[in-house]
């Protein structure tokens, strides 16, 4: 971790970070039919991402399942939502048409947009991260309590596994059930990790409370971030993003 | 159930997969047939019990080597298969409790096979009562206290009525009253011929089972 913090120290402040995501998430979910707006907005995001160091051959690698799954929607989109010329159609079914695909290319960018801004935050340790939200006046508790959360990841994934386990090894064969009684499985897998989690979530909060976490109303930190000169020009171009992203969603400027 | 079950591993050598900083853990065993009907894996702390548990029940699949049932090789096996001829008892009760009610916990694996609801029940019912549970039946899993999860996993495992059974630390958290009934469930299956690999610390219950002990040292049975 200290590594990580280190580098940290050359990146960009950890709310000029926020400040991005946040704008870019937004605007993702405002865009609405805008293609080449969103292709833009994408284009800007990546370029955020390459800049602040994320490691891009590392996510993709772990999204490249999703990123399939998202191209299945994305083609079933223009199956069921034909519109527009139509570029290939098999026994009177349209199976691509110019506005499908347009359809499909809206919410992969829309997902994409999500998993950059995300993709971000990986570059910075959690320490950094909980130090920016706490200057940003969010409270102490809640900052904590996204951290603890993230920790917890990959023990619920490695619960799943072992509860999944444990299920076939009641003599149940998950590929011979038939769809409906697979789908009741999975119900019957996710409840004991629900469970689980929030039990371990009481517990590590009981434990945590004997330790005195929050006897002082203020937590004081020896570590503290302050903006740099290059953080507020990155700020204010942040704003001036904004500023004419909503011009340009507003008076529907076509400047494409 | 008339014919046994047998058991067998064969030049088996594993180890999980290494991550970066950590010591690694490799285990290793030449020929490994449980001998009674009852056998005991005893040994120190991380000397690789439950490792060779999981192996034995086709949980972790061997880097080398293999495991037979009956004489056959299970590496092609689905866990599910293995799952009707091997019960696996979890160290941890908690992993393998899935549903809100016990009695469910008992039918919900038999109806997902296609055992009619009333049989399951039945049967559900009938286990609960061997198990000294039936007057929490319809409290809530998640809060029964750590003998009694003991108790109700342990009765999960019996349901698919395998023909071998591998129990890791069975009695962790039972009083010396419910221990003993265990133990006589045990014997009653083992006189149907189901055979018993008992991982365990807890001697007494080792000496009751009249159990052959194999001690684990270091990934390695030690020779008997
Ligand atoms: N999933 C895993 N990944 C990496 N190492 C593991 C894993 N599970 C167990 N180990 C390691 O393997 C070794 C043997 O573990 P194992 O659980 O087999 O011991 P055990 O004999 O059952 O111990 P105990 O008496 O505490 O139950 C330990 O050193 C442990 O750290
Ligand atoms: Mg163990």
């Amino acid at each position: 971790m200290t590594r990580k913090l280190q580098r940290t120290v050359r990146l960009p402040d950890p709310r000029v970070v926020f400040a991005l995501a946040f704008v870019l998430s937004s605007f993702a979910v405002v865009i609405r039919g805008n293609l080449w707006l969103m292709i833009g907005l994408m284009a800007v995001s990546l370029l955020c991402a390459v800049c602040i160091g994320v490691d891009f051959r590392q996510m993709w690698r772990r999204l490249r399942r999703l990123l399939q799954l998202l191209l299945i929607v994305s083609i079933l989109r223009s199956v069921f939502a034909p519109s527009g010329t139509i570029l290939l159609e098999l026994w009177g079914v349209q199976i691509l048409t110019v506005g499908g695909i347009q359809i499909g290319a809206l919410v992969l960018l829309r997902l994409g947009l999500f998993i950059t801004s995300g993709a971000m935050f990986t570059c910075y340790s959690v320490r950094v991260l909980i130090q920016g939200m706490v200057q940003i006046k969010m409270p102490y508790e809640l900052a904590y309590m996204v951290s603890v959360g993230v920790r917890f990841i990959p023990q619920l994934a490695e619960e799943l596994k072992d509860s999944l386990t444990a299920l076939q090894l009641r003599g149940v064969v998950i590929e011979e059930l038939k769809l409906k009684k697979k789908l009741s499985l999975y119900t019957y897998l996710i409840l004991p990790v629900i469970v689980s989690s929030m039990q371990n979530a009481k517990e590590l909060a009981m434990s945590m409370e004997m330790r005195a976490f929050r006897a002082e109303r203020n937590r004081t930190s020896f570590y503290a971030l302050s903006l740099k000169p290059s953080d507020i020009v990155m700020l204010c171009g942040i704003l001036a993003f904004t500023i004419l992203m909503g011009v340009i969603l507003i008076v529907g400027v076509d400047i494409f | 159930m008339d014919e046994r079950f047998t058991l067998e591993l064969r030049d088996i050598s594993f180890s999980y997969p290494a991550r970066e900083r950590r010591q690694n853990f490799s285990l290793a065993v030449k020929h490994f047939v449980p001998s009674g009907q009852c056998t005991a894996i005893m040994g120190e702390n991380g000397s690789g019990k439950t490792t060779l548990g999981k192996l034995a029940a086709g949980l972790l699949r061997p880097d080398a080597g293999c495991v037979l049932y009956d004489g056959e090789d299970i590496a092609g096996w689905k866990l599910g298969q293995i799952g009707r001829q091997v019960g696996y008892l979890f160290q941890e009760p908690s992993r393998q409790l899935f549903t809100p009610r016990p009695l469910e916990e008992l039918s919900f694996a038999q109806k997902l096979r296609g055992v009619p609801q009333d049989e399951a029940e039945d049967k559900a019912t009938e286990l609960l009562r061997q198990f000294e549970l039936e007057h929490i039946k319809d409290n809530t899993t998640y809060t029964l206290s750590r003998g009694e999860k003991q108790r109700l996993a342990i009765a999960a495992a019996m349901v698919a009525q395998p023909r071998f059974f591998v129990l890791d630390e069975p009695t962790t958290g039972l009083d010396k009253r419910r221990r003993g009934i265990l133990a006589e469930t045990l014997h009653s299956l083992m006189s149907k011929n189901v055979g018993i690999l008992l991982i365990s610390h807890d001697c007494a219950f080792v000496d009751e089972m009249q159990a052959d002990i194999r001690i684990m040292d270091g990934g390695g049975l030690v020779d008997a």
